[in-house]
């Protein structure tokens, strides 16, 4: 098989603001169709790194394709296949919801006028109404229904929903699965940085998690979920002084023993078993407690 | 039928609806000739991805579980199973293997286990049966 150009790859792309080093050596790639979280702690360089793939940046070393082109060489090519929606959404104020519809349109090639009508009733948008009038929720949810009708390759979400409640927060994640992921699945891809990593769980293939500028894991979700295991063990007495080489992180609480484990969870299990223990069970971790193992480890 | 996604088992989420749906396939939650949700508004209710319910769905029609009708959406399918008998046993062997392997570790004898088995075909078969009751009213 063909392996399809990657919608994104960067190569030890690295950019500072004066002297504060934002990004350095950071590679990834995405490939068409799939949903790549990108997880870090505030200042990791998520956002620096988004603003490289839409050209508002330019990177100071490395190298940035979209589409398999340099954004800053065919910015319009990569642009008109792509939409983004920032964590800070702006709009022109004196422009009613629907003039700035309209205003955005009009950039666009296509329009689904089909999905359009399908939000504007989802989210309940008045159209009369200026934009300097709505709510942080209904701003969002404007810049979402404007990301997702022109019916793009790719979507990039920077902190989508941070700052939102919780219905507006649902309502944006199944509209992103219902309404952008409707149509050619193979050309649906996204890219999210969140911080709310829980609630895109069932959405993200894949993740790489950034931390200080640079990536320290890139993974399958359904892997890692596979991979970082926590185990539980209790024994009759005291636990036995145990070889617990391989393990992220050990607690111990009278007879109790707790495990994070990264890969070695059959040996270690095999290990504890050994021990008879009375009770010994496994869990996997979600993505963000992986997350919070991997960066403060 | 209703579906759970519960991501700290550590089985992939699309494999989580495969067996869901043949777990209700097998109590009769969900009965032959009856229709699954579309993949869409199940994604959106699960908040998964539209490829991984694809995928569950594709994965369950390759194993004859269930039937897309074009324009029509995904039916379960009776007698579902396409494989041999030889293959549909040695599956069955592998996964009664695990479980021997695991009754083992924690300490549970074997004719316990056997009786554990029957229990469990029991309290399937009610289901199954309450499944029906609910059918007739």
């Amino acid at each position: 098989m063909d392996s399809p150009t990657p919608v994104i790859e960067i190569q030890n792309l690295a950019y500072a603001y004066g002297k504060a080093e934002a990004v350095h050596n950071l590679s990834l790639r995405v490939l068409p169709g799939r949903c790549h979280g990108l997880f870090g702690r505030n200042g990791a360089g998520k956002t620096t790194t988004m603003k490289c793939l839409l050209n508002l940046l330019r990177p100071q070393r490395g190298y940035v394709w979209v589409f398999g082109l340099d954004p800053a060489q065919a910015e319009v090519a990569v642009k008109r296949r792509l939409a983004y929606v920032p964590d800070q959404v702006a709009f022109y104020p004196w422009m009613t919801v629907r003039e700035t519809l309209d205003y955005l349109a009009s950039f666009r090639e296509r329009w689904n006028q089909k999905k359009e009508k399908e939000l504007f009733e989802r989210f309940r948008l008045d159209p009369a109404k200026r934009t300097a009038a709505l709510s942080k929720g209904q701003r969002t949810q404007l810049a979402l229904i404007a990301a997702i009708c022109p019916d793009t390759d790719m979507l990039v979400l920077d902190e989508p929903t941070s700052g939102l409640d919780p219905i507006v927060r649902r309502e944006f994640i199944e509209t992103v699965i219902g309404a952008y992921q409707d149509g050619n699945l193979g050309n649906r891809t996204i890219l999210v940085s969140t911080h709310l990593i829980t609630e895109f769980e069932g959405l993200i293939d894949e993740f790489t998690i950034m931390d200080q500028g640079a990536s320290v894991l890139t993974l399958e979700a359904d892997e890692a979920r596979q991979r970082y295991q926590r185990i539980r063990a209790r024994f009759a007495q005291t636990p036995p002084e145990l070889d617990l080489q391989g393990a992220l992180q050990v607690r111990r609480e009278g007879r109790e023993l707790e495990l994070l484990v990264n890969g070695s969870g059959p040996e270690l299990l095999e290990r504890l078993r050994n021990h008879n223990p009375e009770a010994l069970s496994t869990e996997a971790l979600t993505l963000e407690e992986i997350f919070v193992a991997v960066v403060k480890s | 039928m209703l579906l759970r996604i519960n991501f700290k088992s550590g089985k992939p989420a699309y494999l989580q609806v495969v067996d869901q749906v043949k777990a209700a396939a097998a109590s009769g939650a969900l009965r032959p000739g009856e229709a699954l949700p579309s993949i869409r508004p199940l994604a959106e209710e699960l908040h998964l991805n539209r490829n991984t319910v694809a995928k569950a769905y594709s994965e369950l029609e390759s194993l004859g579980v269930i039937e897309t009708l074009p324009g029509k959406g995904c039916f379960l399918k009776q007698n579902h199973s396409p494989l041999r008998r030889e293959i549909r046993r040695k599956l069955l062997i592998e996964e009664i293997d695990q479980a021997i392997v695991m009754a083992h570790h924690l300490q549970v004898p074997g004719p316990e286990f056997v009786e554990l088995i029957q229990e469990r075909m029991g309290a399937l078969e009610n289901k199954r049966r309450s499944n029906e009751d609910e059918k007739e009213d």
